[in-house]
């Protein structure tokens, strides 16, 4: 992975049109979003598809990427993310018996992250998300990192819908309070 | 504008990605027609975009480049250029120890990085099966002690490497041995896998010509055990609690005597005992992340 200067810098030239940029950029970063929207969708194919977009995308939408908002990586991850959960909440539910294969790929285990690779915002996010009762935490990050849905919350957690749905709410406030936004 | 809380938890759900279809349709629509809406969600999705530093990386196939190249209409040839691959990053091992300093605003700083850091294990536990965990012991009321007992601020933090994915974390025990609920003068920690202890010192000196040794006492052993001498240096690691049960090892106080020079010459301990504490479990053991919804 390039550095995140590296990564600012390759971004403003692909907004230039820079097609070996575009490219180094892709190389960079492609196996971390693939990573990410694979855990969402749970299929290589449908994973793929979102990744070829999600660069698209990139490529034409470059110009608007603001460092001052957000890591380079954090703004493809969320791009390539939101087209994820469109697609799997448009298509349903995802079996994971379509594809077996997949599924392993996708249960890949994170990263261990040692302490000093965590950048600050993480650190900050996760002091905040600690602080949620344990339920929570985990209802938050299986919503985040597997994209469910408040309906397979549910039936993860063995609680109406709309149990989830406050508490999923009263968890974001918290996070929200506890980051002073 | 102002934003109701009905819109703030619209935002944050739609970036988080629980909301159904037409609900996300609906914030798209209001995210086109209202650009201070749009920083809202935008900032959601980056407060949280952090976490995906920790989804670990898989490779696409390779033909996903040249269809990325066809959508977007480059010129160039669309088999990709043999890039150089950036070295994979080392990973370098934690150290422990901070920057030793000398003033006691330090020692309350770290206490409040502590708890921080214990926020932050437990939903990095919740999050990966294979992760640093971090045992912190705050010091509290140094300045209660006499001099020579005084701890010197240093780092207070116990890190154990957590075993890979496959094994889950083995809990964590911690015994803060001190006098009558002074001060630390030693932390005990004690795998629960392997039994292996680590003795940190934290602030007790023994008189010239006399050593610290520490003690199991137990009412399933006959007699107080020895452990072997410590505080010689700051960090003492042994495995000979693997030859206790481990309801012996949980249960047992642990206690430091004065003893001569390199230790009791009787096995029995002949000094007072001047610390004394209990195992209690910092870190518990974890299972492993959950496995996706079989559904």
């Amino acid at each position: 992975m390039l550095t995140p200067a590296e990564l600012v810098w390759l971004i403003a030239a692909v907004a230039k049109g820079d097609e070996a940029a575009f490219e180094r950029l892709y190389a960079a970063t492609r196996a971390k979003l693939f990573g990410v929207v694979l855990r969402i969708l749970r299929r290589q194919d449908l994973a793929e598809e979102v990744i070829q977009e999600t660069y698209v995308k990139i490529w034409n939408s470059a110009g608007q990427f603001n460092p001052g908002l957000a890591s380079p990586i954090t703004w493809m991850a969320s791009i390539a993310r939101n087209r994820a959960i469109d697609v799997v909440r448009k298509r349903g539910e995802v079996s994971i018996e379509e594809e077996p294969a997949a599924m392993e790929v996708a249960a890949d285990s994170p990263d261990p992250l040692a302490r000093r690779e965590m950048t600050e915002e993480l650190k900050r996010l996760l002091e905040c998300v600690g602080r949620l009762e344990p339920d929570r935490q985990k209802l938050v990050l299986l919503a985040y990192y597997n994209g469910w849905s408040r309906e397979q919350l549910a039936a993860k957690f063995e609680t109406p819908v709309n149990t989830v749905k406050t508490w999923l709410r009263r968890s974001m406030m918290d996070i929200r309070e506890c980051l002073g936004l | 504008m102002a934003y109701s809380e009905d819109d703030i938890a619209l935002a944050a759900e739609y970036a988080l990605g629980t909301l159904d279809a037409d609900e996300r349709a609906k914030v798209e629509t209001m995210m086109s027609a209202d650009n201070d809406f749009t920083a809202i969600v935008q900032s959601w999705e980056y407060r949280l975009g952090v976490l995906n530093q920790m989804v670990g990386s898989v490779e696409p196939s390779p033909e996903v480049w040249g269809r990325i190249s066809a959508a977007a209409g480059l010129a160039g040839p669309q088999a990709p250029l043999v890039l150089p691959e950036p070295p994979p990053s080392p990973v370098v091992p934690e150290a422990v120890a901070p920057p030793p300093s000398s003033d006691n605003s330090n020692v309350i700083r770290l206490s409040a990085q502590a708890r921080r850091w214990r926020n932050i294990a437990t939903v990095a536990t919740a999050i990966a099966a294979a992760l640093v965990v971090m045992i912190a012991v705050g010091v509290s009321q140094p300045d209660l002690l006499p001099d020579s007992l005084r701890p010197k601020p240093r780092t207070q933090v116990v890190e154990a490497k957590a075993p890979p994915a496959s094994t889950p974390p083995s809990a964590q025990y911690v015994a803060v041995l001190q006098k009558d609920g002074g001060s630390p003068a030693f932390i005990l920690t004690v795998d629960g896998a392997t039994k292996n202890f680590t003795v940190r010192k934290v602030g007790a000196q023994p008189e010239p010509g006399k050593s610290y040794e520490l003690w199991i006492v137990s009412d399933k052993l006959q007699r107080p055990r020895s452990l072997g001498v410590i505080g010689g240096s700051d960090f003492t690691a042994r495995p000979v609690l693997s030859a206790y049960a481990p309801e012996v090892v949980n249960q047992a106080t642990y206690a430091v005597t004065v003893e001569p020079e390199g230790g009791s010459p009787t096995g029995v301990a002949t000094g007072p005992i001047v610390f004394t504490g209990k195992l209690i479990e910092a870190v518990p053991s974890r299972a492993p992340p959950p496995a996706p919804s079989k559904r």
